[in-house]
């Protein structure tokens, strides 16, 4: 399957093609199996976030779930940079995975976004100011009672991240050595980032800043993760 | 014969070609370089035309192809892989361009227009860019200077450098130091994980300004007057603060404060690092 034809689906899949384009498309389905297998798998991922729950943000909310988005959608163009150069394939288990994360993002931020009205809520009784030194944590009244750890997504990115570990071993060796060892040490760092979030957590399961930094390490990781993957097939 | 046979085929596969070009463009024409390793470096003059020279090697050959709205310039090997090119470029200043390769460091000086550039084991540095200033590599570093607009600036293993910025901006990086100098921004995120982040700026009324690290610290030289919604977040890490204000709790290792009559927002989290604000003046020493 032509990397043409993979972009055209896309289109096709969105209903952008004008009805010439779109005609030539089901030519091309009708006698494509790899296509049409494509086009049926593409479907699948559309439907699968249609049935994703709803959470919808209240509308003076959204400039922020905006700001925490617009930076991080960007991942490595392969596209760009590969323009004419080798043709890409991305495999569609990578299409499923780079979906799926996607979903998650967007539910994840808009939760955040939810979750951040607690971070933005004032204590009354102004304290004195410490010049340095924070309290330990567990010197703080916890956050509301009643309050319970959020772990919404976190076990969803762990299935991405799981997934995309998997095809980043699987394909190593196609990688160039020095590259891979720079990433695995970078993913090294966000696991130790993810990790000692976690323990923090335990502690404080209820701290907005706590959940929102672990999101954060998680999707970061994701986006690593996807950026080496994607490099694998270029 | 078989040695002289070898030794004849190595000079000769290492022989150096010379592409040496020039092309008359029109008014919103832009400029697409895929360089698989090498060198990009992209100047400007005041010629409506773009002037390509490239030193390469005789087994990679130098595709240049016009279109209505693009030059598109890339290398291709003879026999696989393309050997390094190093290309100068000189194009209009109003010339967008778009910039990619794997082993590929990129510059760019004086544009007045988009740039994008995206490597993977190499630096990018450039000075100018209006519009979309988009810069991405994953082993290199990424420097700019004097852009104006959209601005983001992506690494994965190296810091990221920006002085005399303005516009909306976004760094991010995971194992190094990000320094931003002379902003003007009403919207500014900032994140590494491995790594300090300094931040020296105006906050505009209105504005948003976000900056986390995990494994290091936030350091911000803001002016005298600055006007700010500031909330601090961190795990096991201090604050610090030149300027005086009454901080609510807000549970956990959280407070916020105002400065002035709060009219941005600023929010500075650090996992297990130092939190600074500073007065102008002083120098923002959190880099490496």
């Amino acid at each position: 399957m032509t990397h043409e034809w993979t972009d055209r689906l896309s289109e096709y899949l969105d209903g952008e093609l004008e009805a010439r384009e779109r005609a030539r498309v089901e030519a091309h389905l009708a006698g494509c199996a790899e296509c049409a297998r494509t086009l049926a798998e593409l479907k699948a991922v559309v439907a699968r976030a249609s049935r994703l729950p709803e959470y919808p943000p209240e509308a003076d909310l959204w400039p922020g779930i905006e700001r925490r988005l617009a930076p991080r959608r960007r991942l490595l163009d392969l596209r760009a940079l590969l323009s004419g150069g080798p043709r890409v394939s991305v495999p569609i288990p990578q299409l499923l995975a780079a979906g799926l994360a996607v979903m998650l993002l967007t539910a994840g931020a808009v939760w955040l976004a939810l979750e951040r009205r607690t971070t933005l809520r004032v204590v009354p009784g102004p304290q004195p100011a410490p010049v340095a030194g924070l309290a330990a944590p567990d010197t703080i009244a916890p956050e509301a009672a009643g309050a319970v750890a959020a772990d919404f997504g976190f076990s969803r990115y762990d299935a991405a991240i799981a997934d995309l570990e998997r095809t980043l071993s699987q394909h190593r060796g196609q990688l160039d050595p020095a590259t891979v060892r720079v990433v695995e040490l970078n993913l090294r760092l966000i696991d130790r980032a993810i990790s000692q979030a976690r323990r923090a957590l335990e502690s404080d399961p209820a701290n907005p800043y706590l959940n929102n930094h672990l999101a954060d390490q998680m999707r970061l990781k994701v986006d690593v993760l996807r950026q080496v993957t994607a490099l694998i097939h270029a | 014969m078989i040695l002289n046979l070898a030794a004849v085929l190595l000079v000769t596969s290492s022989f150096t070609v010379h592409t040496d070009t020039t092309l008359a463009v029109k008014t919103g024409v832009r400029l697409q370089v895929n360089n698989f390793g090498g060198e990009i470096a992209i100047s400007t003059w005041g010629k409506n035309a773009v002037h390509i020279e490239a030193e390469h090697s005789f087994r990679t050959e130098v595709g240049i192809e016009t279109t209505e709205g693009a030059i598109k310039v890339e290398t291709r090997g003879r026999r696989g892989t393309p050997n390094a090119t190093d290309f100068k470029i000189v194009i209009p200043a109003w010339m967008g361009v778009k910039l990619s390769g794997l082993y590929t460091d990129v510059e760019v000086e004086g544009s007045q227009a988009d740039v994008r550039a995206e490597t993977v084991k190499g630096s990018i540095k450039v000075k100018g860019g209006r519009g979309y200033v988009s810069l991405h590599s994953v082993e290199g570093s990424v420097s700019v200077e004097g852009a104006q607009g959209k601005i983001e600036l992506e690494s994965v293993n190296e810091g990221i450098e920006a002085t005399d910025i303005e516009g909306e901006i976004s760094a991010e990086t995971v194992n190094g130091d990000v320094v931003l100098a002379g902003v003007k921004s009403p919207s500014v995120e900032v994140s590494t994980v491995n790594g300090n982040i300094c931040y020296q700026g105006e906050i505009a009324k209105g504005g948003h300004y976000s900056f986390a690290t995990h494994n290091g610290d936030v350091g911000l030289t803001l002016p005298d007057d600055a006007s700010a919604s500031v909330s601090v977040s961190t795990f096991s890490g201090d604050f610090e603060s030149d300027f005086k204000a009454k901080l609510a709790d807000t549970g956990g290792k959280r407070f916020s404060f105002t400065l002035g009559s709060g009219d941005a927002e600023i929010a500075l989290e650090s996992f297990e690092g130092t939190v600074r604000l500073r007065r102008a003046g002083e120098k923002c020493d959190e880099s490496r």
